[in-house]
């Protein structure tokens, strides 16, 4: 059953676009705490939160979209 | 200097048993070399049957029935992580002092900082009334991430096949289990209806969702309100798909790591593999606390969107 699964195209498309968003996520955040130190316990609680919502695409690829 | 010593010593120590891996290496290859007459059938069953073996079930196994009710291994695994947290909760409260020391001290530090980062969430309201659910499931899902990646936790069991796997593991790691997620985002979903009709009520709850009011009147304030019942059927499918990416995440995170850690067990040979997972095991260790971290901090921030205007509600009230 998995490997039909990650032999399939959406996962894999999938999972490119949400490495992407989670990697844009990072980059962001590390410039932003970069340009106001203080703001780090914030900006990374939001940075969290909108890394998981982009990772998350992935895991419904795998596991809804058979 | 020193670093040098340290270098040449891990790379003696981890040649020696690359010297003894020669050998049924090329055992294996002559072996290999021999069954090549067989025909492609039989490869590609053994490749099948490899498939099979190799992983983690996606489904947890029974291992015992009382009555009418199945135990699955990782039921058994939630029950023994339940079990340490309260006997933990238990010896830390059990003589309360005002100035706390040992383990009550140390608790406190972990559920006072706890409780500090939901504040800054949900706001000082809102806080009170859902810390209990936040805190418990951040420190259980933490706890039972780091107890499924203990050595042993999935190579106890019985009935083993030929690939050395066990057909019944005895134990599995808690969230490796979609019902274990599920039962969780669900009951999230339910606490999240209750809190938000009693923080806003039922109009205001309906409110949120389809932003109809003030609009101003006019063609374009009708045209308005269409587009924003729209917005709302919008986000009453993003609602709805809030429980199910909760799941999914928390289970592929730790189903994933799973796999991942048996995969790269076997790259690494019989002789390397406890090397090659080591970093593995800290990408685990880490992975196990971000999704603790993300289950608690996106069930906290649905609940804060839709209460916080209850909150500003409130803070004005003290102004006026």
């Amino acid at each position: 059953m998995f490997a039909v699964i990650t032999g399939s195209l959406h996962v894999g498309l999938a999972a490119l676009g949400s490495a992407v968003g989670v990697g844009l996520v990072g980059m962001k955040a590390a410039e932003a705490t970069g340009r106001n130190p203080g703001a780090a316990g914030e900006i990374r609680t939001q940075a969290i939160i909108f890394a998981a919502l982009a990772e998350g695409i992935v895991f419904i690829a795998i596991f809804l979209a058979k | 200097m020193q670093m040098q010593r340290i270098l040449v010593a891990l790379f003696l120590f981890l040649a020696i048993p690359l010297a003894l891996a020669d050998k049924p290496s090329s055992d294996e290859n002559k072996s290999e070399s021999h069954e090549e007459g067989h025909s492609a059938s039989t490869h590609s069953e053994d490749n099948e049957h490899a498939e099979h073996a190799e992983g983690l079930s996606a489904n947890a196994p029974v291992i015992f029935k009382l009555g009418p009710l199945q135990i699955t291994n990782s039921m058994f695994v939630t029950m023994i992580v339940a079990l340490g947290i309260i006997i933990v909760a238990q010896l830390a409260t059990r003589k309360v002092q005002l100035i706390p020391a040992g383990l009550q001290n140390f608790v406190e530090y972990l559920v006072e900082g706890l409780y500090g980062f939901f504040e800054s969430i949900v706001g000082p309201q809102m806080v009170k009334q859902t810390f209990w659910f936040f805190g418990t499931i951040f420190i259980f899902i933490l706890f039972s991430n780091w107890f499924g990646l203990i050595p042993g936790m999935g190579t106890m069991g019985w009935g083993m096949d030929e690939h050395g796997h066990f057909a019944q593991p005895l134990m599995r790691g808690v969230n490796a289990d979609l019902n274990m997620t599920l039962a969780m985002a669900a009951l999230f979903m339910v606490l999240w209806l209750f809190w938000s009709i009693k923080a806003i009520g039922a109009g205001g709850f309906l409110g949120h969702i389809f932003n109809v009011k003030g609009h101003g009147s006019g063609f374009f304030g009708i045209f308005l309100v269409i587009v924003f019942i729209f917005v709302g059927l919008i986000e009453v499918v993003s609602i709805g798909v809030r429980p199910v990416a909760l799941t999914f995440r928390l289970y592929g995170n730790v189903f994933a790591g799973e796999n991942i850690l048996e995969t790269v067990m076997k790259l690494g040979g019989p002789y390397f593999g406890w090397l090659a997972v080591l970093p593995f095991y800290l990408l685990e260790i880490l992975v196990g606390l971000v999704q603790a971290l993300v289950f608690a901090l996106l069930t906290s921030v649905f609940t804060a969107l839709m209460c916080e205007q209850h909150d500003d509600d409130h803070s004005e009230e003290h102004a006026h």
